[in-house]
């Protein structure tokens, strides 16, 4: 009685800790939803692929969103015609790599703030690593979904010859030109664009935000349930044996972060429940690892990638997590 | 809260489902629920138990912030804005993470937090020194009395300059719960509380041992002591340790705000 007792408290400390960070998180990215055009900024950005990855891993600081919220914005970046290297640098980083994310971290682990600057600085690297690898992928279409693939921007050569010999809805225009309907782009002017009143837009922003609250709560609650329960019921020599090992801990916490699926932006108070009973490299591990790859997020990168291109990601940001870690735990901490 | 639920023509697409089901009063009731959870924290004084308090605003403002969007949420009523886009994908039901919601809310509402006791500490490893795990002091606060310092104060000097001989004969005094460490002869005790750097998930005990005339058995583990006295080494348990030679011991309730930080 007394364990379950602890165990709620803990749980209940976790949750009033993360939910003001989860509601700053809903926040802004309701507010990017509806007041942020990506196609201005894919402009702005870049084109070579080395500098485009780095750009597009910083970019996260312009769009605070945690895991949950990136993937839609990943993939209105890809089908606006973004370049490879800055939508998955984007994809990678920008859980991490953002105010909102930093600020909670910062929080979390006051007491440790190497961590803090590792888990950018990690997530820097790997994403950038990453994204310079796609980027050698001259033409992504074959890595996409199909869905998402036809809605991109075409190269010239595979434009129909007539423009009348084209599936789709269209809507005539006054000049005779047509506006394609089913267009993601015009979509997106439909949903949200400059026609609606901001009075109407903020209505919007609050209702997005209840339902990524809603959303994100439930997954938060689970979290947190699951980070308590190991606390009060998992003897501590257990633990204490797989947490201090360099090499398992390290591959512990890796696979806790993909099943947990705990949102980047409250997922340092998670880690934090750890700090004293497992390596720094494997907290660190669960900080980086975490925000890229988890079983929620796979689900919703399947709305983008096939799976060969998910299991390439997979496999290069889990490898270079670990050793990057790994070097912490031997030469660092 | 029902009573001033906004009635209307239903559309058909409301039509099929119960009557009274209505998916924003849900959503409304779900976040009153959860900003009624953290100002009944706010208000009885039981976020101490749960956070650190430079971050208490946080939890308090998120009370707030949510009572809003419940309003919101509650006059919306019929006038609500339609939007689809934005490829927002969902891993769970909206309605299984409203009941998810809704459920731990009530339990927040029902529960009240404990402050972790002697079998957490024990549980948890309760030291006289910080291990390289724990944070690190960013700062050395210049040494204030002897008889103003807390147990972390005290924890803190010790791991600076660990001789225990340096502080025999200083004044004490402090207050914290029992602690019956196991392996300790009878006439010993620990005195111990936890320290928070974020929020009850990270508390960790420490202590400092007290030398008594009598058997432990008087004080009871979890009872909250004061004591006043002065520093003394004592060798327990084959380990030369700082230990508390007390002048004057008094049980007192457990304090509102149990940690140090």
């Amino acid at each position: 009685m007394e364990k379950f007792s602890n165990g709620l408290t803990l749980f209940f400390s976790l949750l009033v800790e993360a939910i003001p960070f989860l509601l700053i998180g809903v926040a802004f990215s309701s507010l990017l939803l509806f007041f942020v055009n990506e196609r201005t900024l894919i402009k702005l950005l870049p084109k070579s692929p080395l500098l485009g990855a780095l750009a597009g891993s910083l970019m996260g600081v312009f769009f605070p969103v945690c895991e949950c919220g990136n993937v839609p914005v990943a993939r209105r970046l890809i089908v606006q015609g973004a370049p490879t290297s800055v939508s998955v640098g984007f994809l990678l980083a920008a859980p991490t790599i953002n105010p909102v994310v930093f600020w909670a971290t910062w929080v979390a682990f006051r007491g440790q703030p190497e961590i803090v600057f590792l888990r950018v600085g990690f997530t820097l690297l790997i994403a950038v690593t990453i994204a310079w690898v796609f980027s050698h992928q001259r033409d992504m279409r074959p890595l996409l979904q199909p869905i998402v693939a036809r809605q991109m921007p075409k190269p010239r050569s595979a434009e129909p010859a007539s423009p009348l010999l084209r599936s789709g809805t269209f809507l005539m225009q006054s000049s005779g030109t047509t506006l394609k309907m089913d267009d993601p782009v015009t979509q997106e002017m439909i949903a949200s664009g400059p026609a609606k009143p901001v009075s109407v837009k903020l209505q919007l922003v609050l209702d997005n935000m209840v339902q990524e609250m809603k959303e994100l709560g439930a997954v938060l609650i689970m979290g947190s349930a699951i980070a308590a329960f190991v606390q009060v019921a998992v003897p501590r020599d257990w633990i204490l044996a797989l947490g201090q090992n360099f090499i398992t801990s390290i591959l512990a916490m890796m696979l806790l972060a993909a099943v947990v699926s705990i949102c980047s932006t409250v997922d340092s108070f998670f880690a934090l429940s750890f700090a004293a009973t497992f390596t720094t490299g494997a907290q660190l591990a669960f900080l980086v690892f975490g925000p890229m790859i988890d079983l929620k997020n796979i689900g919703l990168l399947l709305t983008v990638f096939k799976p060969r291109a998910i299991f390439y990601i997979f496999v290069l940001a889990a490898q270079l997590c670990f050793i990057l870690t790994l070097f912490i735990n031997f030469y660092v901490s | 809260m029902s009573a001033k639920r906004p009635r209307g023509p239903k559309t058909p697409k409301q039509r099929d489902r119960a009557p009274w089901y209505r998916p924003e009063l849900l959503d409304a009731l779900v976040l009153a629920a959860w900003s009624l959870a953290f100002f009944r924290y706010w208000l009885t004084g039981k976020l101490f138990l749960l956070l650190h308090p430079d971050y208490m605003w946080l939890a308090n403002g998120a009370g707030i912030v949510l009572l809003g969007l419940a309003v919101f949420k509650l006059t919306q009523g019929k006038r609500r804005p339609s939007y689809s886009g934005g490829g927002h994908t969902t891993l769970l039901p909206p309605q299984l993470s409203s009941l998810i919601l809704l459920t731990i809310a009530v339990v927040a509402l029902t529960y009240t937090p404990q402050a972790f006791a002697s079998d957490t500490a024990i549980q948890r490893g309760v030291s006289d020194s910080l291990t390289l795990t724990r944070s690190q002091p960013q700062r050395f606060v210049r040494q204030t009395a002897s008889e103003e310092r807390t147990v972390i104060d005290w924890i803190r000097t010790l791991n600076v300059y660990p001789e225990p001989d340096a502080y025999t004969g200083q004044a004490v005094k402090l207050s914290g719960f029992v602690i019956h460490p196991q392996e300790w002869p009878e006439e010993y005790l620990m005195v111990s509380r936890f320290v928070l750097t974020c929020c009850a998930a990270d508390a960790y005990p420490v202590g400092l041992p007290v030398q008594l005339a009598v058997s432990r058995q008087a004080y009871a583990p979890d009872s909250w002591l004061e004591i006043e006295g002065k520093m003394v080494t004592a060798t327990i348990n084959g380990q030369r340790q700082l230990t508390i030679e007390p002048t004057k011991l008094e049980t007192i309730p457990e304090p509102r705000n149990p940690y140090e930080y």
